[in-house]
């Protein structure tokens, strides 16, 4: 699987044709590479975690696997909504870690050329770190927003997360 | 890994579990032997696992390795013919010659082969192998009485192929300034340092080598295990899949709507038995092929026990008991390094030396014994000595002296408090740091390891009598039996092995000393932390006048959680949170409760050294 990702990844400017789960938070529409993307699950009972940056909203029982689940709306700096019936958990593999992240909804799995990615405008996305943008995607009614996973966490919050 | 010059990885491997479980025992019949020298059937083994090393080294092409190998096998050679008679001095050789294979071999277990000094000891070792042996042994030890064997020795030739090794310089002059192999030395090991200048002899070198590389050596990355445990297992897995099929059928017949059959609920309340059953056998039995006895620990200790004896001038009589006693692999890792410190504090502190214990009307031979012992859930390790025992005057004074605490807090303390002093970092009585101790840091190796596993250490200690220091630590470290507590709404899971006791207590008895909260139990003044407060759980209900305290301990230290309600006992797996979330304060990981909801576990530990 991870050398399946590989050639995918290389080829992202030369035009190959790449696979993206697309996901929505706060009317915006994402991205990111099917291949980081696990499973997609409903929202589970969530074990709060004290003393934790406050993204993370605790941590899930995923078939004995206990992951840690991450807001993406509260990591993004996006308003907070209230949990419904589209709620879920995409859970992806970040540098190793299973994580879960919970978004609005889950739209569905695109093909895009590598040729369409643009590199993001420079205040397009309001709250969200640049750092983690991959690029942008606009197709011809559809603006994505490609999201980089290893850049999620920011140097600082690694730290934080290993050194406390 | 870099490449090892080998082409098959496989055979590397067995070549280095092979030789690691040779030099394990290798340290073990070399120990014996000096003290029965007589005895062939105990020297032909120790022969021949140098042989077995020797050759498998030789055919994987490590040269070095045959090198020191093939001389100590030549000395040996001797021995087992009785050309040579075994004298602490050829042992002291031997066993050095028998740290610097372990060392090869570390580095080629580690993938990182690299060029040693080995001539140093190859130079030590030559001596014993020359022509006139008796005379060489004369030579190097002035005032070791030489045997009366040895001249008639002198006429018989040395062991064929001692020549194999053309850049070993000739063997007598080169004795009385090798140094330990010391020189190219970018590994973690300390250069075995003392000894640079003075007589080979005298060398307290070979033992430090053994206390750090033999741990890397015994590292447990394979089992073996014994093929009955693989064949219970098996019946098992295959009762397991049984009963899952029983639990097919059963989850048919309640989608068919036969549910309402009045026998149904019986069979699957059987099924839920049965499967209760077979799990815990299966929990046993996995739990058991964890299991390897502490023996493997043990079996160190004579060596460190022999060649400290020698530095500090002390008769000691280690008395070993339990070594059979099994505890998981994860907890025996940890165990090693407290438990040396152990020993050497009761070597260095706690024995006195011959002519003091004569005075003291004691027998001149010190004696240590060394015990484990299962109790429940728990193993018990315990280090006794029959020496001076601590004196909490000296060491009141000592902590006093040091700045670790005020004359007033002194005053206050208890008798175990006082043994608990010499716990604190940079605590020691010793005036000077030595090579073996006084640098106040052991102890504190002792206490921050045995928390690490969740074990508690308890001192009994009378003046002149000696002393006794009992760890007690959990069998195993990935299922535990736990406290479930709730906080507000909230649970949380405790380890049992921390828990004390529970009490259940009006809140308005709770005082107020400093900023602490604290609680007065029987003569005890436990100081308190709320576990709702720590983990910024929001208040539910109106706060009742009634809480409950579990009172839990770490090492030396005792505290009180304070808890809204107990919910129970129950045995959990532990899961780890995984990185991102690994070092969270006060909680130690977590684990998935019959609900499949994930609780957190409490680190006790953690919570006591955050409250310090």
């Amino acid at each position: 699987m991870q050398d399946a990702l590989v050639p995918v990844k290389a080829d992202d400017a030369h035009g190959e044709l790449i696979q993206l789960v697309s996901f929505n938070l706060d009317q915006e529409e994402y991205g990111v590479d099917v291949l980081k993307v696990r499973e997609i699950i409903r929202m589970p009972v969530v074990t709060r975690v004290p003393n934790t940056p406050h993204y993370v909203e605790g941590v899930i029982n995923l078939r004995g696997k206990v992951i840690p689940i991450i807001s993406m709306r509260k990591k993004f700096g996006l308003m907070e909504a209230e949990n419904d019936k589209q709620t879920r958990i995409m859970v992806m593999d970040v540098e190793g870690e299973l994580m879960g992240f919970i978004v609005d909804a889950v739209s569905e799995v695109i093909r895009i050329s590598g040729s369409e990615i643009q590199p993001s405008p420079a205040v397009v996305t309001g709250g969200i770190d640049q750092e983690c943008i991959a690029g942008v995607i606009n197709q011809a009614e559809r603006l994505l927003v490609l999201l980089k996973l290893e850049m999620m966490f920011s140097r600082d919050e690694k730290k934080f997360f290993s050194g406390m | 890994m870099p490449p090892i010059d080998c082409e098959d990885q496989e055979l590397l491997e067995g070549f280095l579990t092979e030789t690691t479980e040779l030099i394990e025992k290798l340290d073990d019949d070399l120990i014996t032997l000096e003290k029965a020298s007589d005895d062939t059937e105990l020297m032909n083994r120790i022969f021949r696992s140098i042989h077995t090393i020797k050759g498998a080294s030789s055919f994987l092409g490590f040269d070095l390795l045959v090198k020191v190998a093939h001389k100590t096998e030549d000395v040996l050679n001797r021995l087992r013919k009785g050309e040579l008679v075994v004298t602490p001095e050829i042992m002291d050789v031997i066993l050095e010659a028998t740290d610097l294979v372990k060392l090869l071999v570390g580095d080629i277990k580690a993938g990182d082969i690299q060029e040693r000094e080995i001539d140093g000891t190859i130079a030590k070792l030559l001596p014993f192998l020359s022509e006139n042996a008796g005379a060489a042994q004369k030579a190097a030890e002035p005032v070791q009485p030489v045997s009366e064997t040895s001249p008639a020795q002198s006429v018989e030739t040395p062991v064929p192929d001692a020549q194999t090794s053309p850049e070993v310089a000739p063997a007598p002059e080169a004795v009385p300034e090798s140094t330990p192999p010391s020189q190219p030395q970018p590994a973690p090991v300390p250069a075995p340092k003392p000894a640079t200048d003075v007589a080979p002899k005298k060398a307290p070198a070979p033992p430090k080598p053994a206390d750090s590389k033999g741990d890397d050596l015994s590292d447990n990355s394979t089992v073996r295990v014994d093929v009955k445990r693989l064949d219970d297992l098996m019946n098992q897995v295959g009762e397991l899949v049984l009963e899952r099929n029983r639990m097919i059928q059963i989850n048919q017949d309640l989608q068919q709507g036969e549910a309402e059959r009045p026998d149904f609920q019986e069979e699957f309340g059987k099924l839920t038995k049965r499967m209760s059953f077979v799990t815990s056998e299966l929990q046993m039995q996995v739990l058991k092929m964890r299991m390897i006895p502490v023996e493997k620990v043990f079996k160190k200790f004579p060596r460190i026990v022999r060649s400290m004896s020698r530095d500090l001038g002390k008769e000691v009589d280690l008395q070993i008991f339990g070594e059979e006693t099994e505890l998981d692999r994860s907890v025996v890792d940890e165990i090693g390094d407290p438990l040396i410190h152990l020993i050497r504090n009761a070597m260095d502190h706690g024995l006195e030396s011959p002519d003091e214990r004569v005075a003291a009307g004691k027998s001149r031979v010190g004696t240590l014994v060394l015990a484990a012992v299962h109790e429940g859930n728990q193993i018990i390790i315990s280090i006794k000595d029959d020496g001076r025992g601590i004196d909490t005057e000296r060491v009141g004074r000592k902590a006093i002296e040091k700045g670790l605490l005020t004359e007033e807090q002194l005053a206050a303390l208890s008798q175990r408090e006082m043994f608990d002093l010499i716990f604190l970092p940079g605590f020691s009585t010793k005036e000077k740091a030595t090579d073996l101790s006084g640098r106040g840091v052991g102890m504190d190796v002792v206490k921050t390891n045995i928390k690490k596993l969740n074990g508690l250490i308890e001192i009994k200690s009378e003046k002149g009598q000696g002393s006794e220091f009992i760890l007690r630590l959990p069998l195993t470290l990935a299922i535990i039996q736990s406290l479930l507590v709730e906080v507000e709404g909230e649970v949380y899971s405790i380890p049992l092995s921390s828990v004390l006791e529970t009490i259940r207590v009006d809140q308005r008895k709770f005082h107020m000393i400093g900023g602490q909260e604290v609680l007065k139990l029987r003569d005890m003044v436990l100081p308190l932390i709320r576990l709702q407060k720590v983990f910024n759980v929001q208040q539910r209900s109106e706060s009742e006048d009634f809480c409950y305290v579990v009172v839990v301990g770490a090492a030396d230290k005792r505290m009180g959680l304070v808890v809204t309600r107990l919910v129970g006992q129950q045995e959990v797996a532990i899961k780890s949170l995984g990185n991102y979330l690994a070092n969270i304060p006060g909680i130690a990981g977590s684990t998935i409760l019959g609900d499949g909801r994930v609780t957190l576990i409490v680190d006790p530990v953690g919570m006591i050294e955050g409250n310090e």
